[in-house]
């Protein structure tokens, strides 16, 4: 029996009830959040562990056999998407203790940040379409009620476009869904990819693909579908824009990987050439956007977007290696943007702004700040020997095998201005000095401030990983490389759930 | 090893000054020059058997599949370059010292400097291209650092910004270059390419391979038309400039054209290029020189001019060129630094660099001025001089070259044209600032000569100048040599250090440009108005405009026209961009019915469908009046209950029925908190678009429906009617997938629901609406808690508890189940709430809510989870008949546990959502309880 695949869902789905249970005590409250993420991470890594073994964990719940129940599944890409939920969840859980204000905490911050940890995790675990679509609710409901915490008027403003075009999303899955199942009538995935594999390919099937392109495309914030992400995540505590940004467009990546090698494969030179161009755009509209903003957390949502676009280009150009680095770019990217949101709610404690032209000195006062902040920046932007080189070479690499140099041209091209939006920030928060009008008494302060502990461990923690992953990539290039020959060979996937070979 | 040991020093050694920063100035100097001195060290034991022509390597795995390795290799060429970064490097370690002040953070500047040593020891050492990438990108950065180390200043942020701009731009460019390479040899083991010369130059691709790595390579070295970052990188301190932007990080670009000779050199393209980009760069950096009035600023643009000499050099189609440019490359390091030095101690000692305020300094600084007249004769090119003996190459190779065919004399010509300005600015860089009248007073303040060990550093370096220009082969000759046989990759060709080869034509244009040169610097004055009257460009105005322009007003303009905050537009968009997919994949099929008979009409179906369409069309019209839309939208929603009815599923009709009266409700207690009517503010066209676009989704839908019903298919259902009994226990298909085969999901929906719940608690916390306006022309109901209803709800509650306690219990065999039975409970309580009021009812029914919800969730999951225990996956049922006394024989299944949870979490969560949105309104019904 493979717990392991189940329990990655479970701890953070339990230990969001439990909260609700303890609703009156917020000490247990803290405590637990710091346990629970912390058995996920443990409980990923086993789950790792075991894929790397085996290949594929597979458990039918309830104990009916695919197609009839529902499957929970994980390749290697599924459980690497586990790991870093489970190591994002973590840092953030800490993070939250030292940053979360009372009023939060009274209003279910704990709760609903694990029942978004359960709906990340039940997105990458679960074999069976229909059940995709209830995390990615689970996920939707919790990621609004997170982002209306606090309740400020410009939280609404953002919460209400982020809602509105997200369910419009939901309810275009929820038609593909129906349509897909009215053509093959089965729910789980593999079992569609073996049905679709015997069929010659029609034309309907396209219109479906398409509809879910369309749907997970507005998940992941893709050209032209992602205005609801600089609209909205820059309102909410930094601890959740953090949560945000690392997982969940990615979630909506993961879907368009999952779908689009498993599923829809067979007309990949119409779906996965609008891939390419939809990657192209999201590239370049998400660094143009960034490099009109002045503001450190809408700047990073919106190379949220660009970089969104590279994750898509390794499934667009859909080679051995571009998959490869599609997988590292994934894994690398949520680190260092997760820890780029952390540092940028550092700097507003000690300066009380997230306003660029409101920030400075933090260079000349905190080094030790600036170092974290060069480290994922500079990794963020792909310069050598961070873990963002690799993944941005590899994919560059695989362009150029298959000589698409459209692709080669933007990506080079982005990565360029994504690293002078880096230096913007960091000349305008750590480079000059402290802007007149600003009080930076905390800045200079000598005293110790005990709550920087719980927002310091993370950032140095995930920052290690940036350097870790560039200088030692090579156990995680190897990981990508395996996840990657199984997303191109779906027979393998097929036959581990459903137990026979196509 | 020890090659790689040469390499890493530095990188071990960066924490070294940070350390030694608080034992004193002097320890942290000290500490600082062991690693590069150690280097030296192990680089003169492998000088015998390098300058012998051995090539010594090293080579460590990194990530092998990608052709990535950690791979050395030391040759003449790298050990030269070697030579000048460590040797330099002491020398610059120990003019810092004293250069800086005591208010600089002097920690944090050695480890950067050493930082950036060890990265252009990489550069010069890589045996593999892409690792030599890497360390390329790591001395821009470093760079970026060093120049800005006076982070305070704006011009200094400027200058580094504009630096990494222009060469991390390149080193991109380069990465690409190199990408293209590596595909078409196949390997970026530099070996490998090296020897594949011939394979290159005739591949396809090699005009876009040459142009990117050029591209690299023109920006790192500040050439035509990237030279500009270079003059604004003097905003660094002097020692860094003096080291990176004279002597060795700019060198890296030449470095390479040198390094990659034997791949790329040889073709039409080459020369041209090369040949012209040095050409052009050589003319425009001596004639600027002589017009900047900061030293430094001169010096800058006397760099890019010998940079460009070099490069030209490299584009020249003699194969004595590339020994001259070589050549020229350590003699420029030389000089070049001294000088930098010099004027470090001129800004140090005097607080300026301004030539049209220095005079006279040789009173003061009598040391200092002999050293710089002498470096400055060496970068004029003066016999006895090591400048001397590079120059008078330089020219005759300019003469002896083909390259631009009957055009080729030109080259020559502009030689000697650039050298005179280069003669000129060197006699101005001496006479103004150190002959002429003294006059203290006008400077900021009063100097004196430096420190010695500050004079130091530029005393060897003269020393050399003399002893190479004196005795060439001695000193350099077999350094030379070696570095050459490895840039052409073949036996050289013959050549002679010596200081006289007789009356030649490059010794007569030489003195020509002497003779030239010195009246160009007695004319000076007029010279400088001529140039005054050029506009005048600066380049960081003009590169921060341009920047500006393209990446910030652009990208406004690009991003605004799609992002303009307006939910309507983004909400048309993608609609309006779904229905266009869509349909442009059905345009594909031939025809949209796929065959399978479409059924009888029959009325009630009919009825039930056009009831629904025009109260959905007038929901729509009507949507000002918010109470008219509402109506009209809760009889679509019972609509759905008769079509689910009517296609025989009771459980999905009890459920939508139960559903569409708990939503009706809420919203109902809502819009009594909104105005009654919506503004009208959108336009006639607007109107109309949405309309459209309304539209076109709707029919878009139908046809897609339509498209994929009419085909025939196979499902898995038949699958559940067989096993719901056997499998799940129950006969009632719908509730076993519910809570069996497919409980997960309802598992995942019930923690939607308590989300949804949580979310709304916490989204009304804090909220205090007032009584909107009521309009004056509706009538409200004067009794505020009708009798009737009061008395009716009374038995209701009791009732509605037994039935749903029913409905729960039949729900595994017959329509029902534990989702059915909450909403029942909850719509008993809601009306409790209805009939007398919010206070009354929160009084009575003062339970925490959230425990509630969560303990509902909790139950199902740990049903769930129970099953683990037993050894099967989670959620695995179990069931068996039970005899119970009165009831008789009842079968009880582990799934109706879950049932329960899914019970409580609806009942819970509805409560939860009811009993806040009353607390939204206590203001106003404080108030009227006052009353």
């Amino acid at each position: 029996m493979s717990t392991e695949v189940a329990l990655p869902v479970f701890i953070p789905l339990l230990a969001g009830v439990l909260s609700l249970m303890l609703w009156r005590s917020r000490k247990w409250q803290r405590r637990l959040a710091v346990l629970a993420t912390g058995l996920l991470l443990a409980s990923t890594l086993w789950l790792l562990r075991s894929t790397l073994d085996q290949g594929y964990v597979v458990m039918q719940l309830g104990g009916w056999a695919a197609p009839f129940g529902i499957t929970l599944v994980a390749d290697l890409l599924s459980a690497v998407m586990a790991v870093i939920t489970g190591l994002i969840g973590f840092a953030v859980a800490l993070y939250s203790l030292g940053t979360i204000p009372d009023r939060h905490e009274k209003f279910g911050y704990y709760p609903l940040m694990h029942l978004l940890l359960a709906g990340v995790a039940g997105s990458f675990l679960t074999g069976d379409i229909f059940n995709l679509f209830v995390w990615f609710e689970v996920m939707l409901l919790a990621s609004f009620a997170l982002l209306t915490l606090g309740g400020e008027r410009a939280q609404m403003e953002g919460a209400i476009k982020y809602v509105t075009l997200n369910l419009f999303s939901s309810a275009l899955f929820l038609s593909a869904i129906g349509l897909t199942y009215g053509l093959t009538g089965t729910l789980n995935m593999a079992d569609l990819a073996y049905k679709l594999s015997q069929v010659e390919h029609t034309g309907m099937v396209n219109v479906v693909a398409l509809m879910f392109m369309i749907s997970f495309g507005i998940k992941a914030a893709a050209f032209p579908l992602f205005f609801w992400l600089p609209a909205s995540y820059h309102t909410p505590q930094v601890a959740v824009s953090a949560l945000f940004a690392g997982l969940l467009t990615k979630v909506g990546v993961y879907a368009l990987y999952r779908l689009f090698t498993l599923v829809f494969v067979g007309d990949t030179g119409y779906t996965h050439t609008i891939l390419l161009w939809s990657a192209a755009l999201t590239m370049l509209t998400g660094v143009l956007g960034a490099a009109a903003q002045f503001e450190f957390r809408r700047i990073l949502s919106f190379h949220i977007v660009s970089q969104i676009g590279y994750i898509m280009l390794g499934l667009a150009l859909f080679t051995p290696l571009a998959l490869l680095g599609g997988v590292f770019y994934l894994v690398h990217n949520i680190i260092a943007k997760t820890n780029l949101f952390l540092i940028s709610g550092l700097t507003y404690r000690l300066l009380g702004s997230y306003d660029l032209k409101k920030l400075g000195g933090v260079y000349r006062e905190r080094p030790g700040i600036a170092i974290l902040f060069l480290i994922s920046a500079l990794g963020l932007a792909g310069i050598p020997p961070l873990s963002g080189f690799f993944a941005k070479f590899l994919l560059i690499r695989a362009a150029v095998e298959i000589e698409a140099w459209m692709a080669v041209v933007v990506a080079l091209t982005v990565s360029f201005m994504t690293l002078y939006s880096m230096i913007k920030i960091w000349a305008q928060v750590f480079w000059k000095p402290v802007p007149d009008a600003v009080d930076a008494t905390r800045l200079r302060s000598r005293e110790r401030d005990p709550g920087m502990f719980w927002l310091l461990t993370p950032i140095i923690g995930l920052a290690a990983l940036v350097v870790l992953f560039g200088v030692w990539a090579e156990p995680l290039y190897q990981v990508a490389r395996d996840a990657a020959e199984q997303l191109l060979n779906p027979a393998g996937y097929i036959e581990a759930v459903l137990g026979v070979t196509p | 090893m020890l090659l790689a040991l040469i390499i890493l020093l530095p990188f071990i050694g960066v924490l070294l000054p940070v350390w030694f920063h608080r034992h004193g100035r002097t320890a942290c100097a000290w500490a600082t020059a062991l690693p590069p001195a150690l280097g030296l060290v192990l680089l003169f034991s492998q000088a015998p058997a390098v300058l012998a022509g051995e090539v010594r390597r090293f080579s460590l795995n990194w990530i092998p599949e990608l052709g990535l390795n950690l791979a050395f290799r030391l040759d003449g060429l790298s050990f030269l370059f070697c030579l000048l970064i460590l040797a330099i490097g002491l020398l610059v370690i120990l003019y810092g010292r004293y250069y800086l002040s005591s208010d600089d953070p002097m920690g944090k500047f050695f480890a950067l400097l050493l930082l950036f040593m060890g990265a252009m020891l990489g550069v010069v050492t890589a045996n593999n291209l892409l690792l030599l990438v890497l360390f390329w990108e790591a001395t821009s950065l470093s760079s970026f650092l060093l120049i800005s180390y006076w982070n305070g200043r704006s011009d200094a942020r400027r200058g580094a910004r504009m630096a990494l701009t222009v060469t991390g731009a390149g080193g991109l460019a380069m990465l690409a270059g190199v990408l293209l390479l590596g595909h078409v040899v196949g390997s970026f083991d530099l070996d490998v390419v090296l020897a594949s010369g011939e394979l290159i130059r005739e591949h396809a691709w090699y005009p876009v391979i040459l142009v990117l790595i050029l591209l690299g390579i023109f920006t790192k070295s500040a050439q035509f038309p990237f030279h500009f970052w270079l003059p604004h990188a003097m905003s660094a301190p002097t020692p860094v400039s003096s080291y990176l932007h004279s002597a060795t990080m700019v060198k890296a670009g030449v470095f390479l054209l040198a390094r990659l000779y034997p791949a790329l050199s040889g073709t039409e393209l080459w020369f041209i290029l090369v040949s012209m980009v040095g050409l052009i760069t050589m003319t425009l950096g001596a004639v600027t020189a002589l017009f900047k009035h900061d030293l430094k600023g001169l010096l800058a643009y006397s760099t890019i001019s010998h940079l460009g000499l070099v490069t030209l050099l490299f584009g020249l189609d003699t194969r004595l060129a590339v020994v001259a440019a070589l050549f020229h490359i350590m003699n420029h390091a030389t000089f070049k630094a001294s000088l930098f030095m010099a004027v470090g101690i001129v800004d140090h000692e005097t607080g300026t660099r301004d030539m049209r305020l220095l005079s006279g300094l040789r009173k003061y600084m009598p040391m200092t001025a002999m050293l710089g007249l002498i470096a400055a004769g060496a970068m004029a090119g003066v016999p006895l001089l090591n400048g001397f003996l590079s120059t008078e190459m330089f020219l005759g190779e300019a003469v002896a070259q083909r390259v631009l065919g009957g055009w080729s004399w030109v080259i020559p010509v502009v030689a000697v044209f650039a050298k005179v300005f280069s003669v000129a600015y060197s006699i101005r860089f001496i006479h103004s600032v150190f002959y002429g009248p003294s006059q203290p007073e006008a400077l900021p303040k009063p100097p004196h000569e430096a420190p010695f060990f500050m004079r130091a550093p530029i005393l060897i370096l003269v020393g050399l100048c003399l002893l190479v220009g004196i005795v060439p082969n001695l000193i350099i000759g077999p350094l030379l040599a070696a570095a050459a046989t490895t840039t052409l990759a073949s036996p050289l060709p013959y050549y002679s250090l010596a200081i006289w080869h007789g009356w030649n034509l490059p010794l007569l244009m030489s003195m020509v440009a002497m003779v030239l040169g010195t009246v160009a610097y007695l004319n000076f004055a007029r010279l400088l108005r001529l140039w005054e009257r050029l506009p005048a460009v600066n380049a960081m105005d003009a590169f921060e405009n341009f920047v500006h322009d393209v990446v910030i007003v652009r990208a406004r303009q690009v991003t605004g026209r799609l992002e303009n905050g307006s939910l309507q537009h983004y909400l048309s968009l993608l609609i309006l961009g779904t229905v266009v997919v869509a349909a442009s994949g059905l345009w594909g099929l031939e025809r949209l019915n796929g065959g399978v008979p479409l059924s009888a009409l029959d009325p009630p179906s009919v009825a039930i469908a056009l009831i629904m369409m025009v109260t959905a069309i007038y929901s729509a019209i009507w949507h000002h009046e918010r109470i008219a839309a509402l109506m009209f939208l809760s009889v679509v929603g019972l609509g759905m209950a008769l079509i689910f009815a009517r296609f025989s599923a009771p459980d999905l009709a009890l459920t939508q029925l139960s559903v569409e009266i708990v939503t009706i409700v809420l919203l109902m207690l809502i819009l009594f908190l909104l105005p009654p009517r919506s503004p009208n503010d959108s336009t006639y066209a607007h109107v109309v678009r949405d309309g459209l676009v309304a539209t076109s989704a709707g029919i878009g839908v139908g046809v897609l429906a339509y498209t994929v019903l009419t085909r025939p298919q196979q499902t898995i259902s038949d699958y559940f009617i067989q096993n719901s009994v056997t499998g799940g226990g129950g006969t009632n298909v719908v509730n076993v997938i519910l809570v069996d085969f497919r409980g997960f999901d309802t598992f995942g929906e019930i923690t939607v629901m308590a989300i949804a719940a949580i979310g709304i608690f916490g989204l009304l916390d804090g909220m205090r609406l007032f009584d909107p306006k009521k309009d004056p022309n509706v009538q409200w109901a004067s009794d505020k808690y009708p009798l009737l209803l009061l008395i009716l709800n009374m038995p209701v509650l009791p009732l509605a508890l037994m039935v749903a306690v029913y409905i729960f219990l039949r729900g595994h065999n017959m329509p029902g189940g534990g989702f059915i039975a909450g909403l029942i409970v909850a719509i008993a309580l809601i009306l409790q709430y209805l009939a007398n009021g919010l206070r009354w009812s929160n009084n009575r029914m003062q339970w925490d809510y959230h425990p509630l919800v969560g303990a509902g969730v909790l139950l199902a999951g740990l049903t769930g989870l129970g099953s683990w225990s037993f050894g099967a996956p989670f959620l695995t049922s179990a069931h068996d008949h039970f005899h119970i006394p009165l009831l008789g024989e009842i079968e009880l299944a582990t799934a109706m546990l879950f049932d329960i949870g899914v019970f409580l979490a609806v009942v819970g969560a509805t409560l939860l959502i009811l009993a806040n949105l009353g607390k939204l309104k206590s203001l106003d019904t404080a108030s009227e309880e006052n009353r």
